[in-house]
């Protein structure tokens, strides 16, 4: 195609094309508040659950009381770089279920990957019967420059301890809990 | 710049009824329109389309949303807009585009009075239904939503790129019959689609009997995702992935095979009726697929610890990779690498057409050549109906048109479309023959241009062809 015959095209149709981009106008908007859009989802989630009969508390064998269980479990969500950005509150509910006829001292030792403790709670369990066990709620509420220290955390440490044991101990204490997770997502450049 | 890259965003964001061109079809001085029925009448002797600039289609659009919706300025504050939307929408609301240009289009009348057309066109469409379970989940989280099962089914999205090589041949048959038949040839760049999913994820508070507080339950999932042309692009480099995807539109890629289908039928004088099937096709995808495939059911309860007795420096229990390890187990993620076929989304149009005012050109009341075929008049009115099969089952517009040849050289045609969605879509199209050259330019949503971002769509066509009318 000769040239002049292009430049006959290439007008009209960038004339087209302004026009319609005059004409399409977009109006009242604002396209900057994309940057206020959060996403605040309130989100439930069962933590941990156990056991414990009251005979693990004394050891057979050298019939010797074990005062202190521990065990540790890594709750590898907790310190990704999504969650340490948008966690704003973590709300932790544990229940206690009772049999034993002992108080107990429970830890919740929360632990960095380089085994650092950044965050540590504990409460008291209130002692029951095998008959009538007793339950023990306990919360605690995370926010601000902890959520911070809860989130370098990656995993726990859950550690009973019983002021005495004998063989004759019976019951179980039981735990159910869970986290309520106070999340703000929002897009960050 | 800003204001253009503005208005370019809010038409691709706006950008509701793919594919449907309510404002070419039937409109014969468009040579493109036998892509829309390849049983149109058509009026020249050859044609041929300028490379890239013969045929531009931009469309794009949503149900029930609209850009001003979120975007416009507003005291109430953007994040309750939306939310306010999540809750209004239904999971058969969807957001669609639908973008092609034409590389090449030529046709010519062969000496048994066939039209012969072909061409190479490139197109991307995309679809995908609202999930508005997910949509709350994500939003408001599970806190306020225990014992509601969010469906994971709702999940349902498709997006192709490929390129179209086509040839139809057109007949007048009998003098009221004009019918033609075009074949295509896929060549899929890339794929990707989620359809027919199915699975709920439900958080119930558990009773005396159960091990945790709650119970977080993934019931009957099952959910697949079918990609083809993606996974290879995965290693990479992102400066060879466009040389890569334009040789995939030379056969490099997944080939597919389908037709169009059209007729035009001269009732009387004054009547035409019309219709077509277009994209009758599947292609097969071999080459570079990867379907992911989750299916099953599983409970979370939390972790539970045992308080193992382990002596100084023995390891604690992995509870957390066992966790996953039993999540895997009970809702395996399967990679599957054998073929798949897919179905094009089959486009049905359907027209009635009474033509009135003067009479045109060569066909005069008594035109010998032309017995009891519709004479062609300078004014018409008509309805049209357009339907398009979705993942969800098919999507429905209808058409009023007033159609104007002004001059020798320009003809007008204007629409009037609803839909389920938008009662208020007026669009227009003029087409201008200047000597041998032939331009159009079609849109819809006339009355939203005003305000592009109140649209909920928006339609463009436009192109340059050269014609060479009959002697």
């Amino acid at each position: 195609m000769p040239l002049s015959m292009k430049k006959n095209f290439l007008k009209p149709l960038a004339i087209v094309f302004l026009g319609l981009l005059v004409v399409a106008c977009v109006k009242d908007t604002d396209f900057d508040q994309a940057d206020d859009i959060v996403l605040t989802p309130v989100v439930e989630l069962d933590l941990i659950y156990f056991n414990i009969d009251a005979s693990e508390f004394y050891d057979e064998v050298s019939g010797t009381p074990i005062l202190t269980l521990s065990d540790t479990t890594e709750i590898r969500f907790l310190d990704d770089t999504e969650i340490q950005e948008s966690l704003k509150r973590a709300d932790f509910y544990f229940r206690f279920t009772n049999s034993i006829p002992r108080d107990f001292l429970v830890d919740f030792q929360f632990l960095s990957e380089q085994q650092d403790t950044t965050y540590a709670t504990q409460t008291t369990v209130i002692q029951g019967t095998v008959a009538s066990p007793v339950v023990t709620e306990f919360e605690e509420i995370v926010e601000g420059d902890d959520i911070l220290a809860l989130t370098m955390a990656d995993r726990v440490v859950v550690s009973v301890t019983i002021p005495d044991a004998d063989p004759s101990l019976e019951g179980t204490l039981n735990l159910k809990s869970k986290t309520t997770y106070y999340l703000e997502v929002r897009d960050r450049q | 710049m800003r204001y253009v890259l503005t208005s370019i965003l809010a038409l691709c964001l706006t950008v509701c009824f793919a594919q449907n061109k309510q404002v070419l079809y039937g409109l014969d001085e468009v040579p493109q329109g036998l892509l829309l029925n390849p049983g149109a009448k058509v009026p020249q002797k050859m044609h041929f389309g300028i490379p890239f600039l013969s045929q531009l289609h931009i469309n794009g659009g949503a149900t029930g949303v609209s850009v001003y919706d979120i975007f416009g300025k507003s005291d109430v504050d953007i994040n309750t807009r939306i939310r306010n939307k999540i809750f209004e929408l239904s999971n058969k609301d969807y957001f669609t585009a639908t973008q092609q240009l034409e590389i090449i289009n030529f046709g010519w009348r062969s000496k048994k009075e066939i039209y012969f057309s072909g061409g190479i066109y490139q197109e991307f469409d995309f679809i995908t239904y609202f999930p508005r379970d997910l949509a709350i989940l994500a939003w408001d989280g599970n806190r306020d939503y225990l014992d509601y099962p969010f469906d994971l089914g709702e999940v349902s999205a498709t997006a192709d790129l490929l390129t179209v090589y086509h040839f139809g041949a057109n007949k007048q048959i009998t003098k009221k019959i004009t019918a033609g038949i075009r074949v295509k040839l896929y060549s899929s760049m890339m794929s990707i689609r989620s359809t027919d999913n199915a699975g709920t994820f439900t958080t119930t508070l558990g009773d005396a009997n159960s091990e945790n507080i709650y119970e977080h339950t993934v019931a009957d999932a099952d959910v697949k995702v079918h990609t083809s042309g993606i996974a290879s692009l995965d290693g990479m480099e992102s400066s060879e992935i466009p040389g890569e995807i334009i040789g995939r539109a030379f056969f490099g890629g997944n080939i597919g095979f389908g037709a169009d289908l059209g007729v035009t039928y001269d009732i009387n004088d004054n009547f035409t009726a019309s219709a077509s099937i277009l994209d009758l096709g599947v292609v097969f995808h071999s080459k570079d697929v990867e379907t992911y495939h989750a299916t099953g059911s599983y409970t979370l309860d939390g972790i539970e610890l045992i308080f193992p007795p382990l002596s100084a420096g023995q390891s604690t229990l992995p509870y957390y990779d066992n966790l996953e390890d039993e999540i895997e187990e009970e809702i395996p993620i399967d990679t599957i690498t054998s073929g798949y076929s897919q179905l094009r989304p089959v486009k049905f149009n359907a027209a009635l057409k009474y033509s009135f005012g003067k009479t045109m050109g060569k066909s005069g009341e008594c035109d010998c050549m032309n017995m009891g075929g519709t004479v062609e008049r300078d004014q018409a009115l008509g309805v049209q109906f357009y339907s398009i099969f979705r993942p969800k089952g098919p999507q429905m517009a209808g058409t009023l048109f007033y159609y104007r040849r002004l001059w020798e050289f320009l003809s007008a045609k204007a629409t009037y479309t609803m839909d389920p969605y938008s009662f208020s879509n007026v669009g227009l199209g003029v087409v201008t023959d200047i000597g041998k050259f032939n331009f159009y330019v079609a849109a819809d949503n006339l009355l939203r241009y005003g305000n592009i971002a109140k649209a909920k769509s928006v339609s463009l066509q436009l192109g340059f062809n050269i014609k060479i009318d009959e002697e």
